[in-house]
C-alpha cells in the first residue's frame, strides 16, 4: 500500500512539476537551431511564478465561469495524469476511475470548458479563436477518441496499462498495420493539439492563432493556471504517444526501481522533442483553412484502421 | 517470411493511394496517384504469382505494369493542358470528400462485406477472406471519385480505379482466365483512348450539360 501511494505521488508530482521543463527544453532547442541564444530551459517556470505574483484582471460582464474554469481545467488534466501511463507502467490508485476512452473524453471536457470560459469573456478575439477551435475540434477530438478505440482493439481492452504491457511483451504487435497507422494518426493529432508549427504558430500577435486566443483575456493567476495546464496537456499527450504508441519499452514498475522511470521518460521525451523539432523547423505553416484537410486525413486514418482492425480480427 | 501480412500491407497502401487521389486538387497528382496504385496492384500480382506459381498471374502483372503503369499514365498526362503542374480542379473540399468516403467505407464493411463476402474463400490465399475487403473499398472509392468530381480527368481516373478494384478482386478471389483479364484491359484502354479524345474537346462536365439536345 505504501508503495502504491509512493508511486501515485511520484507520478502526479512528476507530471505536475516536469511538464513546464519539457516546454522549456523545446523552446531552447528550437532557438539554438534558429541560431538564437534563446530563453533558459526554466523559462516556463519563471513565467508561471511571475504570473502567479501578478494582479488578476477579470473582464466586466464575465461570469463565474470565466474565473473558475482555469482551475477546473487544471483539475481535469491532473486527473488524467493519474489514470494513464505517463510515468509508471503499472496501475496506481486512481487508475480505475477511467479507461482510455475516459481519458480522451476528459481531454475533450477540458477543451470544452476552456472554450466556454473564453466565450464568457465577451472578447472578439477570444470568440474568433473559439469559432476556429470549434470548427477544427469536431475532427480533432473525434480522431483522438477513435485512435484510442483503435489501439484498444489490438488488445481487446480499453485499459492503457494492458495495452502497454501487451506491446512490451509482443514486439511484433508494434509493427502491425493497425498499430502503425494509429500511431501516425495520434502523432498528427499530437501536433495539432499542442499547436506545433505546420498547424499553429504560437504568439499573441499571430493571425493564425487558435489555442492561444483562448487565453487572450486572462491575466495573473488565471493565466498562470491556463499556461500550466497547457504544459501538462502537452506532457500527457506526448507521454501517451511515447508509452502506448511509439516506444512502450523501458519502464520499470517495482519499488524502488520505478524511480528510474524518470530518466527514462526524459530520454524518451528528448527523442520526441527532436522529432517534433525537425518537423517544426523544416515545414512552413499551412493556411488556416487547410488545417481541416490535415485533420480530415488524421480522422480518416483512425477510422479506416479502426474498421480494418475489427475486420482482421 | 509472412507473405500474408505483405499482401495486407500492399492492399492497405492501395487503399491509401485511393484516398490520396480522392483528396487531390491537381490533375497531374491524381494521374500519378493512379500510377502508384496500378504499380502497387502489379506488385501484389507478382507476389501472388510467386506464391501460387502461376504463370497467368505473372502475365497479368506484366500487362498491368505496361498498360496501366506506362500507357494509360502516358495517354492521360499528354492530354493535360499546358503548364501541367498548375492545372487543378476547383471546389474540392477535402474534409467533406473524406467524410463521405468514410461513410461509403462503413457501408461497404458493415453491410456488404459482413453479409456476403466474409463467407467467401479466396483460392489464391486460403483462409484470408479479409483481404477481399480491399477491392470492395477501392471500388467504392472509384465510384465516389466519379460522382464527386466534374473534370473529365477525375472521372476517367475514377473509372480506372474501379477497374483496378475488379482486377484486385479477381486476383484475390481466384486466378481467372487471362482472356477475361485481357478483355478488361482492352476495355480500359479503349475507354481511355475515347475519353482522351473527349478531354481535348471538353475539360469538365457540368451537371445537366449532357442531356441537352
Amino acid at each position: 500500500m505504501l508503495t502504491l501511494i509512493l508511486e501515485t505521488v511520484s507520478q502526479f508530482l512528476f507530471v505536475l512539476l516536469s511538464a513546464p521543463l519539457f516546454a522549456g527544453i523545446f523552446g531552447k532547442f528550437k532557438a539554438r537551431i534558429e541560431s538564437r541564444k534563446g530563453p533558459s530551459i526554466f523559462q516556463p517556470y519563471y513565467d508561471i511564478i511571475k504570473l502567479l505574483k501578478k494582479e488578476t484582471l477579470v473582464p466586466s460582464g464575465s461570469s463565474i465561469l470565466f474565473r473558475y474554469v482555469p482551475y477546473a481545467a487544471f483539475g481535469v488534466y491532473c486527473l488524467i495524469a493519474l489514470i494513464i501511463p505517463v510515468l509508471l507502467p503499472v496501475p496506481i490508485i486512481f487508475t480505475a476511475s477511467a479507461d482510455f476512452l475516459g481519458g480522451a473524453i476528459l481531454f475533450s471536457l477540458a477543451a470544452f470548458l476552456k472554450m466556454a470560459a473564453a466565450m464568457d469573456s465577451g472578447s472578439n478575439i477570444a470568440a474568433m479563436g473559439v469559432s476556429r477551435l470549434a470548427s477544427f475540434n469536431f475532427l480533432g477530438e473525434g480522431a483522438l477518441i477513435t485512435v484510442f478505440i483503435a489501439v484498444s482493439l489490438i488488445t481487446a481492452t480499453d485499459n492503457p496499462y494492458t495495452t502497454n504491457a501487451y506491446l512490451v511483451s509482443n514486439p511484433s504487435a508494434n509493427i502491425t498495420l493497425v498499430h502503425v497507422f494509429a500511431t501516425l494518426a495520434f502523432f498528427m493529432i499530437f501536433l495539432y493539439e499542442t499547436g506545433k508549427i505546420p498547424l499553429e504558430s504560437a504568439g499573441l500577435q499571430e493571425l493564425g492563432m487558435i489555442d492561444e486566443s483562448l487565453n487572450y483575456e486572462y491575466s495573473g493567476r488565471l493565466l498562470a493556471m491556463n499556461k500550466w495546464s497547457g504544459y501538462i496537456k502537452q506532457y500527457l499527450l506526448g507521454s501517451v504517444l511515447l508509452n502506448v504508441f511509439l516506444i512502450p519499452w523501458g519502464l520499470y514498475s517495482t519499488y524502488p526501481y520505478f524511480l528510474l522511470d524518470i530518466p527514462v521518460m526524459f530520454g524518451k521525451w528528448l527523442l520526441l522533442i527532436f522529432i517534433v523539432m525537425v518537423i517544426e523547423t523544416t515545414l512552413a505553416k499551412v493556411r488556416l483553412f487547410k488545417i481541416l484537410d490535415y485533420l480530415a486525413v488524421a480522422f480518416t486514418f483512425s477510422i479506416l484502421f479502426l474498421l480494418l482492425s475489427e475486420v482482421m480480427h | 517470411m509472412n507473405y500474408e501480412s505483405i499482401v495486407f500491407l500492399l492492399s492497405a497502401s492501395i487503399l491509401i493511394s485511393a484516398f490520396y487521389v480522392q483528396g487531390q486538387r491537381y490533375i497531374i497528382s491524381m494521374i500519378r496517384g493512379q500510377l502508384v496504385q496500378s504499380l502497387l496492384i502489379a506488385g501484389t500480382t507478382f507476389l501472388l504469382s510467386y506464391l501460387n506459381h502461376s504463370i497467368d498471374l505473372l502475365i497479368l502483372g506484366l500487362l498491368l505494369l505496361f498498360l496501366r503503369g506506362v500507357l494509360i499514365t502516358y495517354l492521360l498526362e499528354t492530354k493535360v493542358p499546358r503548364r501541367k503542374s498548375y492545372v487543378f480542379e476547383e471546389g474540392v473540399n477535402v474534409p467533406y470528400l473524406f467524410l463521405v468516403d468514410l461513410i461509403f467505407i462503413v457501408v461497404a464493411v458493415f453491410i456488404i462485406y459482413s453479409i456476403i463476402f466474409s463467407s467467401l474463400v479466396p483460392v489464391s490465399q486460403p483462409g484470408t477472406s479479409s483481404t477481399l475487403l480491399f477491392p470492395l473499398l477501392l471500388f467504392f472509392q472509384g465510384l465516389f471519385l466519379i460522382t464527386s468530381r466534374r473534370s473529365t480527368f477525375s472521372q476517367i481516373i475514377g473509372y480506372v480505379e474501379e477497374e483496378n478494384s475488379l482486377v484486385l478482386f479477381a486476383i484475390f478471389l481466384l486466378p481467372v482466365p487471362i482472356v477475361i483479364e485481357a478483355s478488361v484491359f482492352l476495355d480500359v484502354l479503349a475507354l481511355v483512348v475515347i475519353s482522351s479524345v473527349i478531354t481535348v474537346e471538353k475539360f469538365s462536365h457540368e451537371r445537366m450539360e449532357e442531356l441537352r439536345g
